[in-house]
């Protein structure tokens, strides 16, 4: 009655228990959860924190909540907002210059594009500046050539190029398919492939990414303003520093508001341009 | 009625053999307007963007060049770094390390129940959602120095600010992407946990946790990471680490000794990304 | 009755009775305005092994998921045992749920986890949550998901991943998380749409060995004839939500067929693959 495959296995209601094969082991598990274990231990013990002050850390944290938003000091809001603007402005500039270097580097970067040797160059830069916390560089920058937005945006700029050029190299990788091979089969140079097989195929993905650059600017145009470089930032230092906490609050609500808004903005602008991307035809939306 | 039932069998209109005429060119479609309105939106904000009456970034190059040649021994300074100041960075170094370590293993444990509440298919109850979700979105859009320089005021200086700031800046990063990813990916075991009977919280914790294991690993991975690089940067501000000690030798003016301490970050950071990378193809 | 559903919510009674189902009008209408169902009622006797045939569509995986209440219906009564489905919710309903068995076309394992823990997701309806935070399960949980396991004959993939089986291991693997649920009632969702010809066969024979040998109400949807002749003894026929036909298989001949379908039969709506079954096949004009 049954298909040839099926053997003897007529579910049958057991009344014993059948002997389950052996569980098997999980030494290597166990031997690497214990090793992760004790380094969380040693570096937790190894802090110089009391830990009893954690207890503490909530009344704290409550006391300077209600002192910021019991209710924040609205009085300093318009150079609150010229302060974002310069912010925002910061971040759109650094991302100008990010996307402007990385673009052409990032394509040399990418196989098959610019010689091996330059390939290697530029990577290894990329990963340099990667490994190299943000900040910091944009600290040299500052500390080398004085403190001003526009500085603030040339270190966004430079700071991000390590990041920005391995997505480049990264995307115009994943789009070197069949096109690329087409332009060089009809007899196109190396400048002709990018331009007639890599751009087209990449645009959108290189678009949102430079929009992505000005999304993380904007929060690192705040940082930068901390340590000096004008912005909103600066002027949340300078609060902090009057513990004028009021005020403070005020501009912790504009930081969140305006970050927030940004990146609603931003990413449905990315959203629409990969979108727009996919039917790669006629067919858009609107 | 009928519109319930897919379409079986209609046959495709395009398959008639296309006549061999001048072939008729089909509108070129016009996106002019558009482009001409996104270029413009483009350069308004540029233009706006670089004009410092309105709070703008005043681009003066001559003032940069200027600048430029004055910091130049600073430069120079700082292509000659100073290896002999090493062993004084051992220590705070070594609590950069400590802070990014139990920075993330706290994220990690919060993390979980968090991510858990915003992803939709863990967590049918969209106030619930929608409360978790607007939380984590106003703890991500605060900078991490920013946290650092008011966390200093409140709890004092040290390694405690530093932490609660990697703490929180975790939190934003991990909650965010990986309840996103549980979101975009298939859940047929969630229906059949249901079917059998069970609770949101038993199918969560017995075959989703197990299921979303691997994103969750690979997150705190690139947290801690992420984490190494920040608490590098935390002490300008207070907030304990190896940045105490680069703000201390960049107010002497000791760039030598500033640029060893960066190069000794660069090594550390990317000794992390090895190991985190080997234990990522454990793990995932 | 209502004894028997206490005995089943221990647990620990797996010769208990099996359930009745019961549908008095049931419409349902999904948010969208789909109307999945219309004024549906049938009955079917405890002990039943049914059929329920049609097109991709005609509501056949909307009825079955109303049973156990993963879809709710807009109008009209389930009753399944004890229970009445459409009035109840939260606990009583995943208690209910506890009763009856479901496996689905796509599996719906949990791949990354062992199949011991797939399985044991068929006591969740008996487990409090406390145990279930912290991972704990019974003796007696464990003795059951190994038997239903043994049952099945995947005994020795205990351990593996579930989502290193083939399709039909996984099919089987799904069959005892169910068993392990003691049901008195199975519920399949187009057990064998995702499967080759042979273990097609093998898991709707084992279907029809958990009706014949554990006395469960057992309702399969299913779009293949010949399986629906081969392997069950009553037939209900849905099209566009409605209830078409409802009667023996073997009262159900290729006219019957193509007026559920609403078109002629085509060699997609059988397997065809089994000797017996090419052969029955055969004798239809």
């Amino acid at each position: 009655m049954s298909a040839p495959t099926t053997t003897a296995r007529q579910p049958a209601a057991h009344t014993a228990t059948p002997e389950a094969p052996a569980r098997p082991s999980r030494g290597r598990q166990t031997i690497i959860t214990v090793i992760v274990g004790a380094i969380i231990l040693a570096a937790a013990s190894g802090l110089r924190i009391d830990w009893t002050d954690l207890g503490r850390v909530p009344a704290q944290v409550v006391h300077y909540l209600q002192l910021m938003f019991g209710p924040p000091n609205w009085e300093k809001l318009p150079r609150a907002l010229e302060e974002t603007w310069r912010s925002i402005s910061m971040a759109w500039v650094g991302a100008i210059i990010c996307v402007v270097i990385s673009i052409p580097l990032g394509m040399l970067a990418a196989h098959g594009i610019g010689p091996a040797w330059l390939r290697f160059v530029l990577r290894g830069l990329f990963a340099v500046i990667r490994a190299v916390p943000e900040v910091i560089i944009a600290l040299l920058l500052l500390a080398v050539t004085g403190l001003t937005p526009f500085t603030g945006a040339l270190a966004l700029g430079i700071a991000g190029i390590g990041t920005q050029g391995k997505w480049v190299y990264e995307t115009i990788e994943s789009v070197q398919d069949g096109s690329a091979e087409a332009v060089r089969a009809a007899g196109g140079s190396t400048a002709e492939v990018a331009r007639w097989a890599l751009w087209p195929a990449a645009k959108a993905s290189l678009l949102s990414f430079a929009l992505y650059r000005f999304e993380i600017n904007i929060r690192t145009s705040a940082v930068l303003g901390l340590i000096g470089a004008g912005g909103i930032g600066s002027m949340l230092s300078n609060y902090t520093n009057y513990r004028q906490w009021d005020t403070v609050g005020m501009l912790l609500i504009v930081v969140v508001l305006a970050t927030m808004l940004m990146d609603t903005i931003s990413g449905a602008i990315r959203r629409r341009i990969m979108e727009g991307a996919k039917p790669r035809g006629m067919e858009r939306s609107s | 009625m009928s519109s319930q039932l897919p379409a079986t069998a209609p046959a495709n209109a395009s398959s008639a053999p296309s006549a061999r005429s001048t072939p008729t060119v089909p509108p070129k479609p016009r996106n002019h307007v558009r482009t001409a309105f996104i270029a413009a939106a483009f350069v308004a904000f540029t233009v706006l963007a670089c004009t410092p009456g309105i709070g703008g970034v005043d681009i003066d190059l001559g003032a940069f060049v200027q600048h430029w040649r004055n910091g130049w021994n600073k430069f120079v300074q700082l292509l000659q770094p100073n290896f002999a100041f090493l062993p004084r960075t051992v220590g705070p170094m070594l609590e950069t390390l400590q802070m990014a370590i139990v920075g993330a293993f706290a994220a990690a444990l919060v993390s979980v129940p968090l991510t858990l509440w915003a992803a939709k298919p863990t967590n049918p109850s969209w106030p619930v959602r929608t409360f978790v979700r607007t939380v984590i979105n106003v703890i991500r859009s605060i900078p991490d120095l920013v946290y650092a320089s008011i966390l200093v005021v409140m709890v004092g200086t040290g390694a405690l600010p530093g932490v609660l700031t990697l703490f929180l800046f975790d939190i934003g990063i991990i909650v965010k992407l990986v309840s996103e990813a549980i979101d975009s990916s298939e859940h047929g075991y969630m229906e059949a946990g249901r079917a059998a009977g069970g609770s949101q919280l038993q199918i969560n914790r017995l075959t989703a946790l197990p299921q979303v294991m691997p994103l969750f690993a690979n997150q705190w991975l690139y947290v801690l990471e992420l984490n190494v690089r920040i608490s590098a940067i935390l002490g300008l501000v207070g907030a304990g680490g190896i940045g105490r000690l680069i703000e201390e030798r960049r107010s002497f003016f000791r760039y030598d000794d500033v640029s060893a301490i960066i190069l000794e970050i660069l090594v550390v950071v990317i000794i992390i990304e090895v190991i985190s990378n080997l234990l990522r193809r454990r793990l995932v | 009755m209502h004894s028997d559903a206490g005995r089943a919510a221990t647990g620990s009674n797996p010769a208990a009775a099996p359930w009745h189902i019961e549908l008095d009008n049931v419409s349902v209408t999904y948010p969208n305005g789909t109307r999945g169902l219309r004024n549906v009622s049938m009955s079917i006797a405890p002990g039943e092994i049914v059929s329920i045939v049609g097109l991709s569509g005609s509501g056949k995986s909307t009825l079955i998921r109303t049973i156990n209440g993963l879809v709710a219906a807009s109008e009209g009564t389930v009753h399944v045992g004890p229970h009445e489905i459409t009035s109840i919710s939260g606990s009583a309903l995943r208690r209910a749920r506890g009763g009856i068995g479901m496996i689905f076309q796509g599996f719906n394992l949990a791949e990354r986890t062992s199949v011991m823990d797939n399985v044991l997701v068929g006591r969740f309806a008996y487990t409090p949550w406390y145990r279930s935070l912290f991972g704990l399960h019974t003796q007696a949980d464990r003795d059951l998901a190994l038997r239903a396991l043994d049952s099945v004959g995947m005994l020795e993939k205990v351990w593996s991943r579930a989502g290193a089986l083939s399709g039909g291991q996984k099919q089987r693997v799904a069959i005892a998380r169910a068993l392990t649920q003691e049901p008195q009632v199975m519920l399949a969702d187009e057990p064998v749409a995702s499967l080759d010809p042979p273990t097609a066969h093998a898991v709707m024979a084992d279907l029809q060995g958990i009706n014949a040998e554990r006395h469960l109400t057992v309702l399969v949807n299913i779009h293949m004839i010949d399986l629906a002749r081969q392997y069950t003894t009553r037939m209900i026929g849905l099209r566009a939500g409605e209830i078409v036909y409802d009667g023996p298989t073997a009262d159900a001949t290729d006219a019957v067929f193509e007026e559920i379908y609403d078109r002629p039969i085509q060699a997609r709506d059988t397997l065809g693959d089994d000797p017996v079954d090419a052969a029955s096949l055969g004798e239809h004009p």
